[in-house]
């Protein structure tokens, strides 16, 4: 039985890595590059972006820091806009449907047509062009990630079990505490589901509506530039911070879904 | 019953959207009232739409603005279209594949989701520059687009099949191919519709976004020229409104041809409707 488990583990570990290893292998002797018809110079070698990045970390951090807050400060407002028009939408049941169809249907409108747009929208907020930027980078990421908040947060608001909405009827409770009591703590799985699409794409976002804003700072505005310079080495290294921003992300937020969700679990 | 059903579901979306359009009306004429140049910021809608029907020619080679944005979209839809379409064929193979095989879902799957995490739309220039052309270039990003939700998404409802229902199948002596063809390749399909659902609008995002890098025809290519103000800010107004209203229909189609295809979709939504 034990021998069985481990043999999943290796199988499970082991296969995907074995492939990653073989892609990384292929890569660096250039097999890769063959196969897709370019050179070293659009497609640097691993080693050499891995160089690049470890020589250039300090200037890369202010860059990284300017996606950051733009990436979390986005997250943050939409996934709270998002909850609030869920619990509006579970209280006024007939006209929040509507609503929430709408949100919905705004996720649909391509990004890049919304970041010039709210850049336009904030052209007189401030004179500073650091901060009206930053202000209308964060606005298109907060609308990205609106949405899929607002509808999972419906969905956990109004789908309790039927017995214990009965259960809170039978006890005389009111609608506020049967809100918070009940209505609330079982929308906490339905957010983190919301969370588990809106972080990878808050991410997109950051980087998207960098390539539109005014300001020249950031992750995605670093690998456009570098690409219209030529600098494709350059270019990769920022691509895989974007990678490995978004993926880190995903990490601490699985993390702190297991934290907070660990009493659910076992029951 | 049924109507009367439908109708109030219908006004209450018209009711959201004309709330919207008087917010918009709102919002431009204070804009309209404080601002130096409204056109850029937030025009009234009817000079937009009224600049979308303008008979004038805007360019040298006497296309208006209905013309011009037509003809950019047929030239960035039809790629998003092939990329999608590639994206998704290759999505529910690999999906097909992850479920006959273990050893290649223990393979594919991390790498599944690790590509979810990682921003593609980021990755955009390199791929342009790697394909040396922007058609090609849009159609590979919006077929990776693509490409994964349909394949997790299909995935999951080839697992979503209850154990029962592979008993009755083994038990009646079907084979593999019949298992798929009968049983779980129908049941995944509302799950392979959802991967579709969320797939179309980003990969005609992906398409518009491709085109801003670089010049030629495409909806993103006017975007930024008239955004530089070598056109008219109307064909920018135009063309945002154009977009928003494309990606949502997207959205919306999917979800007709599911209904087209899926006999019991349709079944399902009339019991549905009968009980209330």
């Amino acid at each position: 039985m034990k021998s069985k488990a481990i043999k999943n583990v290796l199988t499970t570990v082991g296969l995907p890595v074995l492939f990653g290893a073989i892609i990384f292998v292929l890569w660096q002797t250039k097999v890769l590059h063959a196969l897709f018809g370019t050179d070293e110079i659009i497609l640097p070698l691993p080693t050499r972006i891995g160089s690049i990045i470890s020589d250039n970390f300090t200037v890369m951090i202010p860059q990284i820091t300017s996606t950051l807050i733009v990436a979390l400060g986005g997250l943050v407002l939409g996934s709270i806009l998002g909850y609030l028009i869920g619990v509006a939408g579970a209280v006024f049941k007939k006209w929040g449907m509507g609503g929430l169809t709408i949100v919905s249907a705004f996720n649909a409108i391509p990004l890049v047509a919304l970041a010039p747009v709210i850049n336009n929208w904030t052209r007189n907020l401030s004179g500073v062009v650091d901060i009206r930027s930053t202000v209308a980078k964060i606005i298109t990421v907060t609308i990205f990630c609106t949405a899929s908040m607002s509808v999972n947060a419906y969905r956990g608001l109004t789908e309790v079990k039927p017995f214990s909405e009965d259960l809170f009827a039978s006890y005389g409770s009111s609608k506020l505490r049967m809100f918070f009591k009940l209505r609330l703590p079982n929308s906490l799985p339905y957010v983190f589901t919301a969370l588990r699409v809106s972080v990878p794409s808050c991410v997109i976002g950051a980087v998207v509506s960098e390539y539109f804003a005014e300001q020249v700072i950031g992750v995605g505005r670093q690998i456009r530039e570098n690409i219209v310079k030529g600098q494709f080495p350059t270019a990769w290294a920022y691509i895989a911070v974007a990678c490995a921003m978004g993926i880190l992300m995903y990490v601490i937020l699985l993390i702190v879904e297991s934290i907070v969700l660990k009493n659910r679990r076992a029951r | 019953m049924l109507n009367k059903i439908k109708s109030s579901k219908g006004i209450v979306t018209a009711v959201w959207v004309l709330g919207l359009i008087v917010i918009w009306e709102i919002c431009a004429f204070i804009v309209g009232a404080t601002q130096r140049t409204p056109v850029n910021v937030l025009p009234h809608l009817y000079p937009i739409i009224g600049s979308f029907f303008d008979p004038k020619p805007i360019t040298g080679s006497g296309d208006t603005i209905a013309t011009l944005v037509f003809s950019s979209a047929a030239e960035t839809l039809s790629r998003a279209l092939i990329g999608f379409v590639i994206g998704m064929l290759l999505g529910y193979a690999l999906a097909l594949f992850m479920h006959l095989s273990h050893i290649v879902e223990k393979i594919a799957f991390p790498y599944l989701m690790i590509i979810q995490m990682i921003p593609i739309l980021g990755m955009a220039p390199i791929v342009l520059s790697i394909t040396g052309d922007i058609s090609s270039a849009r159609i590979v990003i919006a077929a990776i687009l693509t490409f994964y939700p349909v394949s997790t998404n299909t995935l999951a409802g080839f697992k979503s099949v209850g154990r029962e229902r592979h008993e009755l199948m083994k038990s009646y002596g079907a084979n593999k191919f019949q298992l798929y063809v009968k049983m779980l390749i129908p049941s995944a399909m509302s799950y392979f519709f959802t991967g579709l659902k969320i797939s179309a609008p980003m990969a005609i995002t992906a398409s518009i976004l491709v085109d801003t890098l670089q010049g030629g025809n495409g909806l993103g290519c006017m975007l930024s020229q008239s955004l530089k103000g070598s056109m008219t800010r109307f064909v920018f107004w135009d063309i945002v409104i154009f977009s928003a209203v494309i990606g949502v229909l997207s959205f919306y189609l999917m979800g007709v041809i599911e209904r087209a295809i899926s006999p019991s979709k349709r079944k399902v939504k009339k019991l549905n409707n009968g009980k209330d």
